[in-house]
């Protein structure tokens, strides 16, 4: 198992934070966030390219904040795949098997053996160069599982891969982890934390801001950083009402949430997911459903089908699909309701007064 | 168009002069020599003499600084250090002084009261007027030639390539030999035949610490004195024919190298 103990490092005027977590064996661990949030340099902290400032690093309970990264027996594919360009695709995943002076039968066998599992084995004669991106990941990765790495570390490992080739990675990574690979992956891509991890950590500015398993994440993002993250654009700042009879949650612009009967504080922010809200001319029905009038303000086609913009004083962004568009014809200016039930409304956890990201 | 037309005009017969003025003297050098002015004065094995020698002392003192210039460059391309500008400073040096200070500067430093000098002479070894010193300032004024183009070279070496090879397990003398040297081969290499060449065409430092042994430049400059330029002219047609061709042998090896990485980045398009 891996854990980390209030990690710290300054780098020039960006620092990694208090960084505590702790990786599993067998677990597929994302760290997510954009690029600058350091990422990269905790995984280099994790493999020890560079010794943090402060803090620990654990590895089967043995601490290794200070051992050689030679020694530590952890593995880093780069997002480049840092290949080496003056050898071939043998040489490179032979390379590290010469540097535990193994012999030449032997490396020759490993060679091969990883070039079979990875598929790459019509590639052992050429050099780097003459590779694709998804060729060149599969030889780095080769190159790193070779010499059985007790956690493999991928920073960024779909972002220099067409997008044809990234299912194919995903169920190879997958399939890794299957076969007993503890992974901890870096990503900027929520998409590909929800298809791969079993467990997720938000960085942001330095630091591990959210942690949990994908769904954890999703359904109850600590604040607006995760939440837009995750995908979320409907954000409604509001006052919370509750009565005897009902509860609900009143915009700066008025417009009015019905909400679930619960307690409340005095003000939050309330989210819902984009796909979550029904886009009509007569409504839902229903007594309790939110039903809020507004015009359509934008109509803007998306990978699934139609993202539309819809102002009710607040702004709604509403996805709905392409059948949906032909059997309803949105047409901008057009008088809509959107709604939704109001237990589709979540509340976020970020503390009343907190600077927003 | 026109005004591409005319500036194009321009740089072309601006850039046909410059070349005119390198290739006229040279040119008019080999056509006021005869032929048989060049044969006997290739027949004399004192001009052969000190053509070997020339070769043969710039050779080695290039290789034997390149044991300590090659380190001095991947540490300038890879390390930051206090008075970092200060070093670079120092190895430029070489280049901005005038070379008959230079070897004033070294004469100094290797004579028998020189720092260099009196240890070398307690070891029985005596470097003024000697092969020894005259490598000394072959190597003094050329070693920048050498370092500048390594350190380019090691800079242009991906770094995450070398830290791709400690996570595998490599040790970084390994690193340097398997991983940084051969990415920046071409460099060392292009550094290394204009130091060569640098070296063997110096003459005022070298003057200054031996006019003995004759090297080329100072044979050629002693003919010129001793017999004018008439014996001079055939001496100096030898010897920038040799230095050519070896220029050439260096400059095509390191050039077929280059070829070979750039037929496999043009298979990558």
């Amino acid at each position: 198992m891996l854990r980390t103990e209030r990690l710290n490092k300054q780098l020039g005027m960006f620092s990694l934070r208090e960084i505590s977590l702790e990786v599993s064996p067998g677990d597929y661990y994302v760290l997510l966030g954009r690029s600058g949030a350091g990422k990269t340099q905790l995984l280099e902290l994790i493999c020890g390219l560079t010794a943090p400032d402060s803090g620990h690093i654990f590895l089967d309970g043995q601490e290794i904040t200070y051992t050689k990264v030679q020694q530590r027996g952890i593995g880093l594919v780069f997002q480049d795949f840092a290949l080496f360009p003056h050898y071939t695709v043998h040489e490179n995943i032979a390379y590290p098997l010469k540097v535990r002076r193994l012999s030449r039968e032997e490396i020759d066998l490993r060679v091969r053996n990883a070039a079979e599992e990875m598929n790459i084995t019509p590639l052992l004669a050429r050099k780097p160069n003459n590779l694709s991106g998804g060729e060149k990941q599969r030889v780095a990765l080769a190159r790193t599982l070779v010499t059985d790495p007790k956690i493999l570390l991928l920073d960024e490992p779909m972002a220099s891969v067409d997008a044809s080739l990234k299912d194919s990675i995903r169920r190879m990574l997958r399939r890794l982890n299957r076969n007993g690979q503890t992974i901890i992956h870096v990503t900027h891509d929520f998409g590909e934390a929800i298809s791969l991890a079993n467990r997720v950590g938000v960085m942001h500015n330095g630091k591990i801001i959210q942690e949990g398993t994908p769904l954890d994440v999703f359904n109850h993002p600590v604040n607006r950083f995760v939440a837009r993250y995750a995908g979320i654009k409907n954000f409604f700042r509001v006052t919370f009402v509750t009565s005897y009879k009902n509860c609900s949650g009143i915009t700066e612009k008025t417009t009015k949430f019905r909400l679930p009967k619960a307690d409340y504080p005095a003000s939050g922010l309330l989210i819902i997911g984009s796909s979550e809200v029904l886009l009509s001319r007569q409504g839902a029905p229903g007594v309790q459903m939110n039903n809020i009038h507004g015009i359509i303000d934008d109509v803007v086609p998306s990978a699934t089908g139609y993202e539309i913009t819809d102002n009710a004083g607040d702004y709604f962004y509403v996805d709905i699909t392409r059948r949906e568009m032909e059997e309803n014809n949105f047409i901008t200016g057009e008088k809509v309701l959107v709604s939704f039930p109001p237990d589709a409304l979540r509340i976020l956890g970020e503390p009343e007064g907190k600077k927003e990201y | 168009m026109k005004g591409q037309s005319l500036f194009n005009w321009i740089f072309t017969v601006l850039a046909s002069l410059v070349l005119l003025f390198i290739i006229a003297p040279l040119a008019g050098m080999f056509l006021d020599s005869s032929f048989s002015e060049v044969r006997t004065t290739a027949a004399d094995p004192e001009v052969q003499r000190s053509v070997w020698y020339t070769l043969l002392i710039a050779f080695s003192a290039t290789i034997i600084f390149a044991v300590g210039a090659v380190p001095l460059a991947w540490i300038m391309a890879r390390k930051e250090f206090p008075l970092k500008k200060v070093a670079q400073g120092i190895i430029d040096l070489p280049v901005v002084l005038p070379h008959t200070a230079a070897g004033i500067a070294l004469l100094g430093f290797i004579s028998r009261e020189g720092a260099l000098g009196s240890v070398a002479q307690k070891a029985g070894i005596l470097l003024v007027n000697n092969g020894a010193g005259i490598a000394l300032a072959m190597a003094f004024v050329s070693l920048p030639f050498l370092i500048n183009a390594a350190r380019d070279g090691f800079a242009a070496v991906p770094e995450r390539t070398e830290k791709a090879a400690l996570t595998l397990g490599a040790s970084p003398s390994r690193i340097f030999f398997t991983i940084s040297l051969p990415q920046a081969w071409r460099s060392v290499v292009s550094g290394f035949i204009m130091m060569f060449a640098r070296g063997m065409s110096e003459f005022g430092a070298v003057v200054i610490i031996a006019y003995h042994p004759m090297i080329a430049p100072v044979l050629i400059y002693d003919r010129f004195n001793t017999y004018g330029i008439t014996s001079a002219r055939p001496a100096s047609i030898i010897f920038i024919l040799v230095a050519l061709v070896f220029f050439v042998m260096f400059r095509t090896l390191a050039t077929e190298r280059h070829t070979i990485f750039r037929r496999e980045d043009d298979a990558a398009d």
